[in-house]
């Protein structure tokens, strides 16, 4: 169970920001388009074999060629005075306890190269209107991080939203990589970008929650970026997502519609929305497409 | 077995440079455990190890299959007079890498194992009546002379995974075996695909004649031969009932696809008559 390094970066003092595949790939996207456009380059890989099965097995000529397996790779770029390592991994594992080795082996990096804070990024599933301007759900591993995460553009507290009263809970890497860097004593903040409930569970991304994810990042980073490409691939995901609208029945595109005066933190609620309506339009939205989009 | 190890080996046999045999129990036709309990049967093996269940199988609860409580098997057997350790096991459910490279550590650390076969049936859509098709994969060009004569065409065989599936357990085997330099050679026959999930007597004749004149092993094949012939008669049966099912096999047999609907159609049938 190891890391491969490619190269020694040379680094003493850094921040990490982590990303799996998720719901929306809204992590992935994020943290995937920041390492693009600061250009980080790539340092170190863990070595899968003991995470993952293999994804594929090319054969040449009645000889094995290769077995390909999922990727977890580093990139390191340093911006002005700070030191940013990105961790990008291309699959969970599968079993709990493979996930807390994995989780352990990348803060095993982080620490190595004088770690100090750990971002993740995913995505909150949420009774949004995919019209509106995905919300960034925050939650950090420590007390004293609350201030800052409450200063972040565009971004409530997960523990304060609709009468949460502080409880909840992150899944998957993103939440466990956090409370084993809160043991080994690592600040730790999860960013998770809104996606509406009904789009949760299309095969499709959700970019516009991965902008906003990026902003916070930049925010924090004080960096300036041109996220119009993001803006681009939001454009063609919105197109996919306006076919299918157009093809939900009038009555329970109403009831979605309602969404739009609906604020996840409850300062923008406009509009009587219950908790058991959303679980309805949810449950109707999920039944029409599994009759195959007929009403 | 000794605490932190995963294998627990009964008996150390009296080997030379043994090769390692290795199938699966959840294999298309039921070919590699068939394989490796026919060799076993006619070579007189003996069982002299096996892996720790509980390191690479979960264990909440069991399964149930012709009404009957499974439980996860990973045995090697060795018979000596042939040089060979013959390995059968089911699919691991996690630390698959660990499960091959301790596979590995018994044959060729404990036993000295010089070279690993894996077996295996491929779904093919093909008549049950057509002659088995061999291809084989090996880690390293060399080996491919071993194959000529079973696989004349080995040099042609090119392969990706296809997008959605996964790469077999022997192809993984084999990649483990490749980095520890150990010679690897994957053989497969085709199983037609309406007898996958029932037991293809002729594509173990197949393999079984292959290992046979590989390892110069004697053995006789009547038995198999009795099988198959038992096989065809009870599908001509079948066919004879149902005049659908005639026409499915006789267009298999002039090389014409079936729909899907009548693939499935096929396979059930043909399984249920002969479960």
């Amino acid at each position: 169970m190891g890391v491969s390094f490619l190269k020694e970066p040379g680094i003493e003092k850094s921040e990490m920001i982590a990303a799996w595949p998720g719901i929306g790939n809204i992590g992935l996207i994020a943290v995937d388009t920041l390492r693009a456009m600061v250009e980080a380059d790539q340092f170190a890989e863990i070595e899968p074999w003991d995470f993952f099965y293999p994804l594929s097995v090319t054969v040449k000529n009645g000889e094995l060629a290769s077995l390909d397996f999922p990727a977890s790779r580093f990139y390191h770029k340093r911006i002005g005075e700070k030191d940013l390592i990105f961790f990008i991994g291309e699959q969970q594992p599968a079993h709990e306890k493979k996930g807390y080795q994995l989780a352990s082996l990348v803060l095993d990096v982080a620490l190595r190269y004088g770690c100090q804070r750990v971002y993740t990024c995913g995505a909150a599933v949420a009774p949004i209107h995919h019209t509106m301007r995905p919300k960034v759900w925050a939650v950090p591993n420590k007390t004293g991080l609350l201030p800052e995460v409450k200063s972040y553009p565009n971004t409530v507290l997960l523990g304060e939203i609709e009468g949460r009263s502080g409880q909840g809970s992150v899944t998957g890497l993103n939440g466990l990589l956090l409370g084993i860097a809160r043991a080994r004593g690592l600040d730790g903040i999860s960013l998770l970008g809104e996606i509406p409930v009904y789009i949760s569970q299309f095969p499709t991304s959700y970019p516009r929650a991965s902008k906003s994810v990026v902003e916070v990042l930049a925010h924090h980073l004080q960096l300036t970026l041109d996220l119009s490409n993001l803006d681009n691939l939001a454009g063609q995901v919105d197109e996919t997502i306006e076919k299918i609208y157009e093809q939900i029945p009038p009555e329970m595109r109403q009831r979605i519609d309602q969404l739009k005066s609906v604020g996840v933190s409850g300062e923008e609620a406009q509009g009587p929305i219950t908790e058991d309506e959303k679980r309805r339009i949810v449950q109707n939205v999920d039944e029409f497409f599994k009759k195959g989009g007929k009403a | 077995m000794n605490q932190g190890e995963a294998f627990k080996i009964h008996e150390l046999p009296r080997l030379q440079n043994p090769s390692l045999i290795v199938a699966w129990s959840q294999d298309a036709g039921r070919l590699g455990s068939k394989v490796i309990d026919l060799l076993n049967r006619k070579l007189g093996g003996r069982e002299m190890g096996e892996l720790d269940a509980s390191a690479f199988f979960s264990l909440w609860g069991v399964q149930i299959e012709d009404n009957v409580i499974q439980f996860p098997e990973s045995k090697f057997y060795s018979c000596e007079t042939r040089d060979l350790i013959l390995f059968k096991s089911d699919s691991p459910a996690q630390e698959w890498y660990k499960f091959l490279n301790t596979i590995l550590d018994v044959a060729v650390l404990s036993c000295k194992a010089k070279q690993v076969f894996s077996i295996g049936g491929f779904i093919s859509s093909m008549a049950h009546t057509s002659v088995r098709r061999t291809i084989g994969v090996v880690s390293r060009p060399e080996l491919k002379e071993f194959l000529l004569e079973d696989v004349p065409d080995i040099d042609s065989l090119e392969y990706q995974t296809p997008l959605g599936g996964r790469p077999t357990m022997n192809s993984y085997l084999m990649w483990v075996a490749k980095r520890r330099d150990v010679s690897c050679i994957n053989l497969w026959s085709e199983v037609p695909f309406y007898l996958a999930a029932a037991e293809d007597p002729r594509a173990c004749k197949k393999m079984l004649a292959i290992l046979d004149r590989k390892f110069k092993l004697g053995i006789t094949l009547d038995d198999i031969e009795d099988e198959i012939k038992s096989q065809n008669e009870k599908i001509e049966e079948l066919k004879a009932r149902n005049p659908d099912i005639a026409r499915y096999v006789e267009m298999l047999e002039k090389g014409i696809m079936l729909n899907q609907e009548e693939s499935e159609k096929l396979a059930k049938d043909v399984l249920d008559f002969l479960s």
